[in-house]
């Protein structure tokens, strides 16, 4: 067979598929709970394999967020799909809307890891600079701030992760210039001992 | 919650739901509510008293045209945008008729200079048309905010400014049947003014009026 005609029988077999989805959507807008639940079905099995090749870093736990955020989102606009069009564009755009709104969260997300991990090396006082040091470091900055308390890794994340003044963090915690200074303080010098510490265990 | 769950209670309390009018037809539903009151504003403040004469200057039909034709645009580019699958070019809808608005009012800007001289050209103090302007816009708005919520904002700053754009230039056409001000470069910067002001504003809480998909991030 010539890979022309494989192609066309492809793209012939797409529009089927298709097609039975627009079937599948104009029985749930009229109610039909069965064909509802294999609609949600197949545009979760499709979001996973696509968020799976476009985003393969995220674990299990974030995929299915979105995947979830995806249908929950159909289920909310299944009014504004026209039936006399098809549902591909339609689903299309709302998983580009969630899509996007997550990369923005995962964006922040990240840069918050980033900042961690800079700090993970400027605290560090274990000479090595490869990778497997550098990641040990970045996972004993989030363990030690799970150790912090609550004000102090407040303080901490608004002055030395988000960059704040001291007078801006004070305002933001409804606290005083010298209360933001000694959690701050606090907090590095236990991060430090954390990171100092882990680093002696794995070597 | 595992997503086979999530799926199995979508499906359960899922019944039949009406397919969204097309946005051309609510469209109509809402001109019938924003012109009914715009036109019921007017009859309680009273038509300007020149009212029958100006309806025969095609400069003021020409300007009174092209707003109405803006508002409408306005709010079927809204409209359409609250379907997720909408094509882009939706958003760009009133920028012929909203050309052809600024247009006649800059060429009777140009028109008052040439007869009157730079007496023409005069900008006075005239706050009112801000606040008659969001008056008359405020029921047309709230109603098309309304229709907007029914459907999937998926790009809200857009669709509240072109709502915003919609009442305000309804308010605006209303405005010119009892406001007794036809001076071009007046109507340009006070009334326009408020028009885009307005739309601007509206564009800026899109997110907070109609969050979608309405589950905080």
């Amino acid at each position: 067979m010539t890979s022309a005609s494989e192609g066309a029988r492809s793209s012939g077999a797409q529009e089927s598929r298709h097609a039975a989805l627009d079937t599948l959507m104009r029985a749930a807008q009229a109610g039909d709970r069965q064909a509802y639940h294999a609609l949600l079905q197949e545009v979760a099995l499709r979001m996973r394999r696509l968020i799976a090749s476009r985003a393969p870093w995220l674990g299990q736990a974030d995929v299915e967020d979105i995947v979830q955020d995806v249908l929950l989102s159909l289920h909310m606009a299944r009014a504004t799909w026209d039936p006399s069009r098809p549902f591909m564009p339609w689903i299309a755009a709302i998983a580009r809307n969630r899509l996007t709104d997550h990369a923005r969260r995962y964006k922040r997300r990240q840069s918050f890891d980033q900042a961690a991990s800079d700090l993970a090396e400027a605290f560090s006082t274990t000479s090595g600079h490869c990778h497997a040091e550098g990641v040990v470091n970045l996972m004993s900055v989030r363990h030690a701030m799970s150790d912090l308390s609550p004000g102090e890794r407040r303080a901490f994340e608004l002055v030395r992760m988000r960059e704040m003044s001291l007078a801006e963090a004070a305002a933001t915690e409804d606290s005083t210039v010298g209360a933001i200074k000694v959690a701050v303080h606090r907090a590095s010098r236990k991060l430090k001992k954390a990171i100092n510490r882990d680093g002696e265990e794995t070597r | 919650m595992k997503t086979d769950a999530l799926i199995d209670s979508l499906a359960r309390e899922a019944g039949p739901v009406r397919p969204l009018a097309s946005p051309l037809r609510r469209l109509g539903g809402w001109l019938a509510i924003a012109l009914g009151f715009a036109l019921a504003m007017v009859w309680a403040i009273g038509p300007r008293p020149d009212l029958a004469e100006r309806l025969l200057e095609a400069r003021f039909l020409l300007e009174q045209g092209a707003a109405l034709v803006t508002a409408i645009t306005a709010a079927l580019a809204a409209l359409a945008l609250t379907m997720p699958d909408a094509a882009r070019f939706w958003r760009w809808l009133p920028v012929i008729p909203g050309a052809a608005w600024l247009g006649t009012l800059g060429l009777g800007c140009l028109r008052d200079w040439a007869q009157m001289g730079p007496a023409g050209l005069r900008i006075t103090p005239d706050p009112e048309c801000f606040v008659y302007i969001a008056l008359i816009g405020s029921l047309p708005l709230l109603v098309l905010v309304l229709m907007l919520r029914k459907g999937a904002p998926l790009r809200p700053s857009w669709t509240l400014a072109l709502a915003a754009l919609a009442a305000a230039a309804i308010g605006n056409f209303a405005l010119r049947l009892f406001h007794t001000q036809d001076a071009a470069l007046m109507v340009l910067v006070w009334q326009v003014g408020a028009v885009a002001l307005i739309a601007a504003i509206a564009g800026l809480c899109g997110r907070q009026v109609l969050r979608w998909p309405g589950v905080p991030a």
